[in-house]
């Protein structure tokens, strides 16, 4: 298992917000967006929504979902999971650690 | 246990019903009837579906094999010619019969196409369907003239991806300017000036003949009538739509309604994507005996010349009106306000703008006018109510 790679400082990244970690970082097929939920935790997807072209860290994040900036699709940011139309495809989760205040994603590594 | 249901058309509120009963609970027989292939959502059929960038198979509502994994049994290329709720049982198209408990109407509606010289000239076209947008597409070819009747949100994105198609678009309409109702007078000005701005000839003037016009392609999008010929015919109770209930259900108890052409008595048809989607989600509830989902403030997008505009709630029920950013230059959102609340918002590439207004709405949060119309506001916080200054 990867020791992780340290994309963020917990501080980067308000509460209800995201924010998007480019792939040249991440190794993967596409962007991954950091979000952090009202109780503060942080959970990692793929960015765009699988949808249309919208980069979910632009979202609204609130009661564990991501809600998709352009037509209001939601994601779950447990396991991606899509909540409603337009989108009917689940988005891929990563799994993510924060430690001493940074935060680790581990790409393609289930949560 | 329930016994069966059967779903009459496959647009979102038909697909969201049939979703959301299964996603209820519900295990009983579920059948959906649609006219076309496989459903499909309409909003692209006015812009990336018409200009080409999308086929069918992008469209789809839900992947093909959703139907089997859901069981529920999608009867494609068929219409239902005639309700039988005294027998439990719709007819089809082809003659053959099935029998259901409960029939939920999506039958949608049809563009209307008004009585002036010329309306059957095979170069006036409406937009309804995949088929219309296909029709439509092979007619938009680079410097065809085409004269857009009435710019409302689906002649306002048809003119726009006529545009990007390389016609010269002249886009008419009587109203000035046009959809400021719901835009509110300036945001509605502003943006039907963007039309201009990109080669669009508007004209404030509306259309008595499609005689005299040389335009190549005539696009007609001035509205649509709920079809409610199959509700007629079995006696349910109609007005302008099919008159229904808060739980979606018709005159006729076995018989519930949705989307375009269900309306309640007492209110107007909000006729959004969205709306018809929570009517599908209530009739599940209705059927179910669950609890109607909560309501929220109603919502919409459009798109013109890569514009993302999003409306929620009712923006003419506001006394005032403040401008979040400048009006004119994207991003930029407009709230409405009546007693201190937010009761509406506008926005132009501000989709946080417009999550945040929903929120106040539905919560009923009163907010300081002049926090929301500072950028440098967090609307999330102030939603929280964080940070209120002292």
């Amino acid at each position: 298992m990867s020791a992780g790679i340290r994309v963020a400082s917990l501080d980067d990244i308000r509460e209800g917000e995201g924010i998007a970690i480019d792939k040249s970082v991440t190794g993967t097929a596409d962007n991954i967006a950091l979000l952090r939920d009202d109780g503060g935790s942080v959970w990692a997807l793929d960015d765009t929504c699988t949808h249309e072209e919208a980069s979910l860290a632009e979202g609204w994040v609130e009661g564990g979902l991501v809600e998709c900036p352009l037509h209001a699709s939601k994601f779950c940011l447990k396991n991606g999971e899509v909540q409603g139309l337009p989108a009917t495809r689940n988005t891929c989760p990563h799994r993510v650690e924060v430690r001493d205040g940074e935060v680790y994603l581990f790409p393609n590594e289930a949560p | 246990m329930t016994g069966g249901v059967i779903v009459v058309g496959g647009g979102i509120a038909g697909v969201s019903t049939a979703a959301a009963l299964r996603s209820g609970g519900f295990d009983g027989d579920l059948t959906l009837i649609d006219a076309g292939e496989l459903p499909y959502d309409r909003p692209p059929l006015s812009k990336e579906f018409l200009s080409g960038a999308k086929e069918i198979k992008d469209i789809a509502l839900q992947p093909e094999g959703w139907y089997d994994d859901q069981s529920v049994r999608l009867v494609s290329r068929t219409t239902v010619t005639a309700l039988r709720p005294g027998d439990g049982a719709v007819e089809l198209s082809d003659g053959t019969f099935v029998r259901a408990d409960r029939v939920v109407l999506a039958t949608g509606g049809r563009a209307v196409r008004p009585p002036i010289p010329g309306c059957g000239n095979s170069r006036v076209h409406v937009l309804r369907t995949a088929e219309d947008a296909d029709r439509l597409r092979a007619a938009l070819v680079p410097g065809a003239t085409v004269l857009v009747v009435g710019a409302g949100l689906i002649g306002a994105e048809v003119a726009s991806t006529a545009r990007t198609l390389g016609c010269e678009v002249t886009l008419a309409d009587p109203v000035c300017p046009p959809l400021f109702q719901v835009f509110g007078e300036d945001v509605a000005a502003w943006l039907h000036g963007v039309h201009a701005e990109h080669g669009i000839k508007t004209v404030h003037s509306g259309v008595d003949s499609l005689d005299e016009q040389d335009a190549d392609v005539v696009v007609l999008g001035v509205g649509m009538v709920p079809e409610t010929t199959l509700a007629e015919a079995a006696e349910l109770e109609t007005d302008r739509g099919i008159i229904v209930d808060h739980g979606q259900v018709t005159s006729n108890p076995a018989v519930l309604a949705v989307g375009d052409p269900a309306r309640l008595r007492h209110a107007t048809r909000t006729g959004h994507w969205e709306a018809a989607q929570h009517d599908g989600q209530r009739a599940a509830a209705t059927i179910l005996g669950n609890p109607a989902p909560a309501a929220t403030a109603p919502w919409f997008w459009t798109h013109r010349h890569a514009l993302h505009v999003e409306v929620v709630g009712d923006l003419g029920a506001a006394t005032t009106t403040v401008v979040r950013g400048s009006l004119g230059e994207p991003p930029f959102a407009a709230f409405g306000l009546h007693g201190g609340r937010v009761v509406g918002a506008v926005a132009v590439n501000d989709p946080t703008a417009v999550r945040a207004a929903r929120r106040m709405i539905d919560r009923a949060i009163a907010a300081d006018p002049a926090r929301l119309a500072d950028p440098a506001t967090d609307l999330r916080r102030l939603l929280r109510g964080e940070g209120t200054p002292p």
